[in-house]
């Protein structure tokens, strides 16, 4: 198991590479000379020219992507252009919205996806399985700053029962942490919860069919029991690869999210660095949200082994 | 007969399906007194199951009893709700399953299984269920136990599946003990062992059985009465001895006429009304190949390891002439079927050669082979003819692909007038060939599946288990239509099966396989008469034979 896992890391290092060159490369995708880019409109040739030196653009293609890996892998990612802040410092001031957002819309998704997905799959082709279907469809096809700006209006414009926007780190208490991140992670969590229901019913209807269950009720267990303890846990693998799947879906929807929220979060600033253009931030996140999506996925496949003994490595 | 725990009475039950509501089950009547063990025995289509489902209320939620009763110590199971139905299943009636792997939840470990049930009928405490789970697991002879009860179903082997299925069936002692197919699927000497340890387990524990089974010899072996279904009905209800010396209903008739015994030809396989045509076909001789004629088939020293593992066969030789048919019998896991693989090159041997028609086919790569002039010379015909067509082909397309592939035939009338006319070889109305796999009965995708193999005029047919999957009736048609392909066609036929009363008859000699090497081989009636070691003898015995006549007055 462990030399798996270490194998499965050493596995993620060309992965890393190659996603390493397309985002150092993304200056040069951009159409222009990135330092007439990165300068704006209004620079002189000479802020050009000083811009060019003192990123090293006057070097060769790989002598300046061989230098950025290894400034990257002591840690250093460069330093904004906008703010001359360092990028590190800058993502990690971000971190703490962004990853609280995640967490909360993670569980809220699955603690009423999967139960949502065992009923409706339980109690399939009736009406309350049709109306959980519904909704699902309903979740997955609003776009989530329309579902964010309504929920906004209703529960915190008009009912006034929850803060509008902005957010409140968890070092002051958790229910002003919380009041702050219920809104948007039911906004950004609506398609995840579709989703995550979809795929659950589905799992949970392909092992309801087998023989095994069949058995159970032969046992005289309790629909309980044969729901969440021999159907629910054989009916998890597809349901884990989906709840991880969509974490790179949560990355792309609190980009939206963050900015309908006013969280100041990694969204915000990814936003922020695209509209000024501020390269080393750019590449920084994204840097980052891939290494996060690949031990993500190293997680899944770990978990499935928790799930099924018959899944070795 | 003692004192009724069971009874049915006029038993209806239905299935709505797309096509509209079908009758599954219409009319069984039948009862079970404490402790006895009944056979109830009919072909796939029976209601058979359906009966026992109803019983224990196991139907899919597609299926409604819609007339009679079902009475246990006298009362209706169909009415019983709620918490009063769960005391019932698994506590006063229970039900062991076909396919016992599947029966078990693949990702909880057996002994949590058997728990289970203790716990859902005991109020006692956790380690009190456990120590009595493993008791159960000793009760059915399952060896080091305290380790077993850790392990999971895909570690334990089809036979010690069931029985950790018995160990669950038997928890809470229950009166009744529904048994649906609980052996097939097992090799021979494994449903010896399971059968005998089930009978011993509701002898000793006073249970009423009832035996579902598609085997007459099964049930003639263990069962005191026998009823047999057929189409929802029960149609006769005796004793094995009055059921196999006399039987009054054509069906029963034609069942027992299908069903192999120790001494039955093929064509004893049918009733004697059906049997004049396909004596003219037997009893034309056969021409025996020239003498000096090289073997159709050498196999020299062949061996198969996978994975640098031991050997899955080692150092198998064999010959084979033209139009010869020969018997591959062992238990799983003897090679047969690795072994019939490597001679239809679908996989690559590790070692040895194998030399068709005087030429060296061994060394081809497997993934190669289709191109070899050979591949339509060697043709292989599938166990289960549900999962060896595709279902997206036509019964047509399925016959008319290896035409196009190894004959280069096109799309045309010449391509029509030959998959007809393989139709017409095995048997296959013309009218069902632009049907689909699901479309038709399984001895009609058996059909399809052998004029897919003899398409191409081969010499050399490869059969794995052809009949495993199919009824008795439907197999005697099947075994009967190989054998007059044999005759008329000159086809040599390896035939790989674990059914030692089907190669008997069908084969001319038999190669006995175990552990991958070669035990035994020799004329088939001989070495079934006279097998020469303990294994083959093992083999032999536990096949349940119908013991005609004498033999069963004594037994009696």
């Amino acid at each position: 198991m462990l030399s798996y896992i270490l194998r499965r890391i050493v596995a993620t290092l060309p992965v890393m590479a190659i996603v390493a060159l397309f985002v150092f490369s993304l200056l040069y995708i951009a159409p222009g000379d990135p330092a007439v880019v990165i300068a704006g409109d209004q620079a002189s040739p000479e802020d050009v020219e000083r811009i060019r030196q003192s990123l090293g653009l006057d070097r060769p293609f790989l002598v300046q992507f061989g230098s950025w890996v290894w400034r990257i892998l002591h840690g250093d990612l460069g330093t904004s252009i906008f703010t001359n802040l360092p990028v590190s410092a800058m993502i990690g001031q971000r971190l703490g919205p962004t990853l609280s957002l995640m967490i909360v819309t993670l569980l809220l998704t699955i603690v009423v996806a999967v139960p949502l997905g065992v009923v409706a799959a339980w109690k399939a082709g009736s009406l309350i399985d049709r109306v959980i279907m519904g909704f699902a469809v309903f979740g997955f096809s609003l776009p989530v700053f329309v579902v964010g700006y309504m929920l906004a209006y209703v529960f915190a414009l008009e009912l006034e029962w929850l803060p509008v926007q902005g957010y409140t780190p968890l070092t002051q208490g958790l229910w002003p942490w919380l009041e702050n991140l219920i809104l948007p992670a039911i906004a950004l969590g609506c398609v995840y919860i579709a989703l995550v229901a979809r795929i659950t019913r589905a799992a949970m209807l392909e092992v309801l069919q087998q023989d095994y269950i069949r058995t159970a009720k032969a046992k005289g267990l309790g629909q309980g029991g044969i729901l969440f303890i021999h159907a629910l846990k054989n009916a998890a693998v597809p349901i884990v690869t989906v709840i991880g799947i969509g974490i790179a879906l949560l990355i792309g929807g609190a980009v939206v999210t963050e900015s309908v929220f006013a969280i100041p979060g990694l969204g915000r600033l990814t936003i922020d660095a695209i509209l000024r253009r501020d390269y080393p931030v750019i590449q920084g996140i994204v840097l980052l949200f891939s290494f996060v999506y690949v031990l993500v996925n190293l997680m899944i496949d770990v978990t499935y082994t928790l799930v099924d003994p018959r899944i070795r490595y | 007969m003692s004192e009724e725990l069971l009874r049915i009475e006029d038993l209806q039950v239905s299935f709505s399906t797309r096509r509209g509501m079908v009758e599954a089950v219409r009319g069984v009547t039948l009862s079970v007194g404490k402790g006895e063990m009944l056979g109830l025995v009919g072909e796939s289509g029976s209601g058979k199951s359906v009966t026992g489902f109803a019983t224990t209320r196991l139907l899919d939620a597609a299926g409604r009893v819609t007339g009679g009763r079902i009475l246990f110590r006298g009362q209706d199971v169909t009415k019983l709700r709620g918490d009063d139905l769960r005391h019932l299943q698994g506590a006063a009636m229970s039900m062991i399953f076909q396919n016992p792997r599947a029966a078990l939840n693949p990702i909880r470990a057996i002994g949590l299984q058997i728990a289970d049930a203790i716990l859902t009928h005991k109020r006692i405490s956790k380690d009190a269920a456990r120590a009595e789970a493993l008791d159960l697991l000793r009760a059915v002879q399952i060896r080091d136990p305290e380790a077993r009860m850790n392990a999971y179903p895909h570690e334990l082997s089809g036979g010690m599946c069931q029985r950790v299925m018995i160990a669950i069936a038997i928890s809470c002692n229950p009166a009744l003990l529904i048994a649906d197919e609980p052996t097939t699927g097992l090799d021979v000497t494994t449903q010896k062992v399971v059968m005998d340890l089930l009978a011993d387990i509701a002898a000793a524990r006073g249970m009423a059985t009832i035996l579902i089974t598609h085997d007459l010899g099964l049930a003639a072996r263990y069962c005191r009465r026998i009823a047999v279904m057929e189409r929802g009905r029960i149609v006769e209800e005796a004793s094995p001895r009055t059921l196999f010396s006399t039987p009054q209903h054509a069906y029963t008739r034609r069942l027992v006429a299908a069903s192999p015994t120790a001494t039955s030809r093929i064509e004893d396989l049918v009733t004697e009304e059906e049997r004049e045509r396909y004596a003219t076909v037997v009893s034309k001789p056969r021409q025996e190949p020239a003498h000096g004629t090289p073997p159709l088939l050498e196999v020299r020293k062949l061996a198969k390891r996978f994975d640098q593992g031991s050997a899955a066969v080692a150092d198998f030789s064999m010959t084979m002439a033209g139009g010869e048919s020969v018997g591959l019998v062992g238990e799983s896991g003897s090679g047969k079927s690795t072994t019939s693989r490597m001679i239809c090159r679908l996989i690559d041997p590790s070692e040895g050669d194998i030399v068709f028609d005087g030429q060296s086919i061994g060394h081809v790569a497997s993934r190669d082979f289709h191109r070899s002039r050979f591949r339509k010379d060697i043709q292989m015909v599938f166990q289960d003819p549900n999962e060896s067509l595709n279902p997206r082909y036509t019964a047509f397309d399925c016959i008319a692909h290896p035409l196009m592939r190894l004959d280069g035939m096109c799309v045309g009338d010449a391509l029509r007038k030959r998959v007809e006319e393989c139709a017409e070889r095995v048997g296959l109305p013309l009218d069902l060939l632009p049907r689909f796999p699901h479309q038709l009965s399984g001895g009609q995708k058996a059909r399809v599946g052998i004029a897919r193999a003899i398409a191409c005029r081969p010499r050399l047919l490869v059969l794995d288990e052809p009949t495993a999957a199919l009824d008795v009736s439907v197999q005697a048609v099947v075994l009967q239509l190989l054998d007059r392909l044999r005759r008329e066609n000159d086809i040599a036929l390896l035939f790989v099966s674990h059914d030692l009363n089907v190669v008997r008859m069908l084969c001319d000699r038999t190669i006995v396989l175990r552990n991958g090497g070669i035990v035994e081989q020799g004329e088939s009636r001989a070495l079934f008469d006279n097998p020469k070691t303990d294994y083959t003898r093992k083999l032999v015995e536990a096949i349940p034979h119908i013991e005609t006549g004498a033999a069963l007055a004594a037994a009696l």
